[in-house]
């Protein structure tokens, strides 16, 4: 449907990598598909905009790799080597924020393209909390730049984690409450975020009309 | 990137547990995919490790002997193993469901063609009717089951099978006839059809430069481990004869056996190959 390979942000790749990656979209039988999912998590680790869809190019090849071979090699090896990624990502945390927020962009993203038979895959729903839950203890939330990524991962796929464990979602939600209204030294965008992603939720998911107004009118003018 | 080497090596190694020792080679070197494109084939390890799990019944009895509807929770083995893997366990057990839902509707459409319409439990009747209760619905071992299929199916023979053989010419007693992963059977008979399933598609198996040599030689050695197995497997028959549900599966069993696969396979060979 979409051969127009702009809509996978794969520009960023050198020549080869981009050839490697049409490739797996169109014959994944003919590449090495360990290495194809080396390159997208790489690439995903370090451009924050890449991460944020690169769910769509894993979906993909996913796809025409089980058309095409009844084959899940390419699954396999990503998720492989996210959790290898997720039992490091204390250390990366500490290495480089960017590169942590990256990691949990990226994992929030396959969760919400991949699925099994149409549901969430359920050896990602504790991970992707825990990476959650991470961004949510009061020295993340001092980084705007964890707050941002805490609030636009609970917009994309808090509705379905609530579905599969709710538990945990209240457990989170306890969390930016207390936050919200206890820590100290929180910036003002911090707070306004954890406020709308608090009403976001309570609304089922979405915001009423006036909230939207209120959280978004500033950024109309 | 040596772990992963590491572990697709280990891969190859382990994934023909159920072959036992002298089918290995045999096996891999007949396979559809290689290593790296073979589908769900590849965590043996772990699914070995998963067998000899806790869950299993300690005597070594198939779980559904005793438990015939088995309401425990679904097996949450998978904890040591990795993200692929389970993925690829929920993959397969949310397929095993649809499918069990198929041939329910299956079996429930022609029992009511093929015996009187029950009283009053019209169409979308229940699974306890008697069919129902013949029928294997322990997940862990439908699981077990369709991997044990798969692996049949995942070979050049099996393609080369279906291809040259239509439905509608097989034979029972002379085709290979997959086994009947939803008929309760005891562990023994089961591994057993599997067994005579698989030795009947090697007569599938494509010539390879090496073998366009020694075509002959490698029939023998082949016919010769096959022979072995059998007869060493053989002494459990008398088990099946007490086994209250395999009775019916007792005289398919037999006729298998006696029908020597084996020979048959001899003479097909040369046409085949």
């Amino acid at each position: 449907m979409e051969s127009s390979t702009e809509d996978y942000r794969i520009q960023s790749f050198d020549l080869d990598t981009q050839v490697l990656l049409k490739t797996a979209l169109k014959d994944p039988g003919s590449v090495n598909l360990e290495k194809v999912s080396n390159v997208i998590v790489d690439q995903s680790l370090k451009d924050q905009v890449f991460s944020k869809e690169a769910g769509r190019i894993c979906y993909t090849i996913v796809q025409a790799e089980a058309k095409q071979s009844n084959g899940n090699v390419f699954r396999r090896n990503l998720l492989n080597r996210l959790q290898q990624e997720f039992k490091g990502r204390e250390e990366t945390r500490g290495r480089s924020l960017q590169e942590w927020v990256c990691y949990v962009t990226f994992i929030c993203n396959i969760f919400d393209y991949l699925k099994v038979n149409n549901m969430p895959m359920v050896a990602l729903v504790h991970p992707v909390y825990d990476c959650l839950i991470r961004l949510a203890q009061a020295d993340a939330l001092m980084n705007e730049e964890e707050v941002d990524c805490l609030v636009l991962q609970l917009h994309r796929i808090g509705e379905q984690l609530e579905k599969v464990n709710s538990q945990r979602m209240d457990e989170l939600f306890f969390l930016l409450r207390d936050s919200f209204l206890l820590q100290e030294g929180l910036s003002s965008m911090a707070r306004l975020l954890l406020l709308e992603i608090l009403e976001f939720r309570a609304g089922g998911w979405m915001l009423s009309s006036t909230a939207h107004k209120y959280y978004y009118s500033e950024i109309a003018d | 990137m040596s772990v992963w080497t590491r572990d697709r090596r280990r891969d190859v190694h382990s994934d023909h547990h159920d072959d036992r020792s002298s089918d290995q080679n045999r096996w891999s070197h007949r396979r559809k995919r290689g290593v790296d494109g073979s589908l769900r084939t590849n965590k043996e390890a772990e699914a070995s490790d998963w067998e000899k799990g806790s869950y299993r019944h300690s005597d070594n009895r198939h779980a559904s002997f005793t438990t015939p509807e088995s309401a425990g929770p679904v097996s949450r083995c998978s904890h040591q193993a990795d993200w692929g893997s389970q993925v690829e366990d929920d993959e397969m057990r949310r397929d095993m469901h649809i499918d069990i839902q198929r041939y329910r509707r299956r079996i429930l459409g022609t029992d009511v063609t093929q015996r009187e319409r029950k009283t009053s439990s019209g169409s979308s009747g229940s699974c306890d009717s008697r069919e129902g209760d013949n029928m294997e619905t322990d997940e862990a071992v439908l699981l077990r089951r369709q991997k044990q299929i798969n692996y049949g199916k995942n070979t050049l023979a099996y393609d080369r099978y279906i291809k040259e053989v239509p439905k509608h010419m097989r034979q029972p007693g002379i085709h290979p006839k997959t086994p009947n992963k939803f008929r309760k059977y005891s562990r023994r008979s089961w591994d057993q059809q599997i067994k005579l399933w698989k030795v009947k598609l090697h007569a599938w198996d494509p010539p390879t430069e090496e073998d366009q040599d020694k075509v002959l030689d490698n029939i023998e050695v082949l016919d010769l481990d096959d022979v072995m197995d059998i007869e060493l497997d053989f002494p459990t028959l008398s088990e099946f004869q007490n086994a209250p549900v395999s009775t019916g599966s007792l005289s398919r069993e037999g006729e298998e056996c006696l029908g020597t696969p084996v020979k048959i396979q001899k003479t097909e060979e040369p046409d085949t190959a």
